[in-house]
């Protein structure tokens, strides 16, 4: 029975048929041949609902990574009711050239299981896959170190897939410190982890400028527009956002004064550098290092900038508010 | 891989069948088991995809079947009798596939992640690897960036001694504590939200325990051979058995941040607040995170907790007033 052959055994039989083929097979024969049209076509299956599900098959196949091919007829490329479908070998193919030893399958699994995220873990797991089906059996696995991501931010996925594209995006980004959040409209270049938080690196069609933007701050859905940009634009970019954000984290820096011993001036100490009253920290948000500077209580007081030392100020008495004693 | 395998989708299953074939040429005879735990999946499931491998296979032709060697067949006896798998006819799949951009973005972020792994920064391999996995991608990945953390001496001498399994020493000095001096056999650095942490068994508390790194200053490798490799791992912000209880209310939306900082139970939502109980050994402790929430985080109980982070707070703002007791905010 056609209803009876699953979605998996359909798309499977396509890519082996695509495989197979040299010249390409054209829409019909896929229909009146594969295993899964074939059935359905002599079930009497109406002509265009049958086209309309290898159109779906086809996205699937190719968000599957899978390089389905489209040859169009030669005089005109537009005209697609004789073209011909095919998945080009050396496309599909890990290249031969590429292997991996023992150690380096090693280091990929440590690699592939940082991820906390569901989604992005089980890519990473179905990457390591494809390694060891190569037939490479790793070295004893490195244990003892168990690095982490998280990637719990909505916009996350949204994001990589606009970029995988090179697609325009609009979403509604809240400014600290501004009462509402306004439309932005960005080519996403990039996405970095930067002090454990995630920040999505682009041109804002605007301003036409580079931004950086905080994933956390984006409310709401993060919207694909069908606007597209050069791909060109990508390369390169990870190391310019970085760059940005280190030279932003240059640029800024407070004088704090701490009480020695405690938890605050072993936390900034780190990243400190002493000053004649106390001691530079450099942060690049505002907002995250006043969180940060308000948990140390009276451990730390800040000198300047002003805008920081208010924002503290503000947290310490809003936890006093919050916090008022109650009377019972 | 150990997590309960879940239901596959259709493209999920896609997605198996092209890596398992390549997978089981080059393996010849794998055990159904052994097959279930390299893909993630139950024993029956996979039982049950190789069954429907053999209904795979070449397109017929023009209202033809296909003929049985074109299409994939297994070693059927085997299954059934020994729960081995082996494909004896193969009609295409036999290479690996590319990497798909996702598979490739996930595995260059978390190289990077763990390029500051000493055990891996040791080997000189991160590179070639970035090169080689961006080389196999059919599509190019999105670009995924993990800052690089900074390597100290504590975080050397730490990793010095998880490698060698060796006892590490070192000042400890814990939040609103004395410093004390410890002893601990490394197990595990766990590196999560730019913070590392070493967890190992502590030789003055006679327990398995939670370090943050911030927090240590003069480590020395000891001599002292660990013994408590194999013990396990708990939960690096589980409550220990005597904690306190601490009951906060927070907007739903700022929620997800506590799981950073503590494992929260009886969370219940209403209305888009939160009312979470979080353990401490000392419940007043919870005056640091409260600050760090700069007023959305309440400490509703016990009251203890409340008036510590109260006074915490005021504190931390009498920096601010100026001698003459005007305000300076």
């Amino acid at each position: 029975m056609a209803a009876g052959i699953p979605a998996e055994e359909r798309l499977t039989n396509l890519v082996v048929a695509l495989m197979a083929t040299e010249i390409g097979l054209t829409k019909q024969q896929i229909l009146d041949n594969v295993s899964g049209y074939r059935q359905r076509a002599d079930a009497g299956a109406r002509s265009d609902a049958l086209e309309k599900m290898f159109e779906r098959d086809k996205d699937e196949l190719r968000k599957l990574g899978v390089p389905v091919e489209t040859i169009g007829e030669a005089t005109d490329p537009n005209d697609l009711r004789e073209a011909r479908y095919r998945i080009p070998q050396a496309e599909y193919d890990l290249p031969s050239d590429i292997d991996f030893t023992p150690a380096e399958l090693a280091v990929l699994r440590l690699a592939g299981s940082v991820w906390s995220a569901e989604s992005v873990s089980g890519d990473a797991q179905a990457g390591v896959r494809k390694i060891r089906a190569l037939g490479i059996d790793g070295d004893e696995p490195i244990i003892g170190f168990a690095p982490r991501i998280t990637a719990r931010d909505a916009a996350f996925a949204p994001l990589q897939e606009a970029i995988e594209k090179s697609r325009v995006v609009t979403f509604d980004y809240l400014k600290p410190g501004e009462d509402a959040a306004r439309t932005r409209r960005i080519r996403p270049l990039a996405l970095v982890d930067y002090e454990a938080r995630w920040h999505v690196f682009g041109i804002d069609v605007e301003a036409d400028g580079d931004r950086t933007f905080l994933l956390s701050r984006i409310v709401g859905a993060v919207k694909i527009t069908n606007v597209s940009f050069d791909p060109a634009l990508r390369d390169g970019a990870g190391d310019r956002a970085l760059a940005g954000l280190e030279e932003v984290a240059a640029n800024n820096s407070a004088l704090l004064e701490i009480t020695p011993g405690t938890e605050a001036s072993l936390r900034l100490g780190r990243r400190a550098t002493p000053a004649m009253q106390g001691i530079t920290v450099p942060f690049v948000d505002v907002h995250i290092f006043a969180d940060e500077l308000a948990s140390y209580g009276p451990e730390v007081r800040v000198v300047e900038p002003a805008a920081l030392r208010d924002e503290v100020i503000a947290r310490l008495r809003a936890v006093v508010e919050a916090n008022a004693e109650v009377r019972r | 891989m150990s997590a309960q395998p879940k239901p596959l989708l259709a493209a999920d299953r896609v997605r198996l069948y092209l890596t398992l074939v390549p997978y089981l040429l080059e393996h010849g005879q794998v055990s159904l088991d052994e097959a279930a735990a390299e893909f993630g999946v139950s024993r029956e499931e996979m039982r049950s995809m190789v069954e429907k491998l053999t209904v795979i296979g070449l397109p017929g032709d023009s209202g033809y079947w296909q003929q049985p060697q074109e299409m994939f067949d297994i070693n059927w006896d085997l299954l059934d009798d020994e729960d081995v798998i082996e494909i004896t006819n193969d009609v295409a799949l036999r290479r690996v596939p590319r990497f798909t951009a996702r598979e490739a973005a996930a595995l260059l972020a978390g190289l990077q992640m763990v390029a500051a792994v000493p055990a891996v920064s040791d080997t000189g391999l991160v590179h070639g690897l970035i090169a080689k996995l961006s080389r196999g991608a059919a599509d190019a990945p999105a670009e995924v960036v993990v800052a690089p953390s900074a390597i100290d001496e504590v975080r050397t001498v730490v990793a010095r001694g998880v490698q060698d399994g060796v006892a590490v020493s070192f000042t400890y000095k814990a939040p609103d504590a004395e410093p004390t001096t410890r002893t601990v056999d490394p197990v595990q650095i766990l590196i999560t939200n730019g913070q590392w942490y070493l967890q190992g068994w502590c030789h003055l508390r006679q327990a398995m325990r939670t370090f943050h790194l911030d927090r240590v200053s003069d480590p020395q490798l000891t001599e002292i051979s660990i013994t408590h490799r194999g013990e396990h791992v708990p939960e690096a912000f589980s409550a220990a058995a005597d904690d306190g209880e601490v009951t906060v209310r927070l907007p739903e939306r700022l929620a997800p941040l506590l799981s950073a900082f503590f494992s929260a139970d009886g969370v219940e939502a209403l209305n888009g607040t939160v009312t979470a109980q979080l353990h401490l050994a000392d419940p007043r402790s919870i005056k640091r995170l409260a600050a760090r929430f700069g007023g959305a985080l309440e400490v509703v109980e016990p009251g203890i907790a409340r008036t510590a982070t109260r006074e915490w707070a005021a504190a931390g703002l009498a920096l601010y007033h100026q001698p003459d007791g005007t305000d300076a905010g």
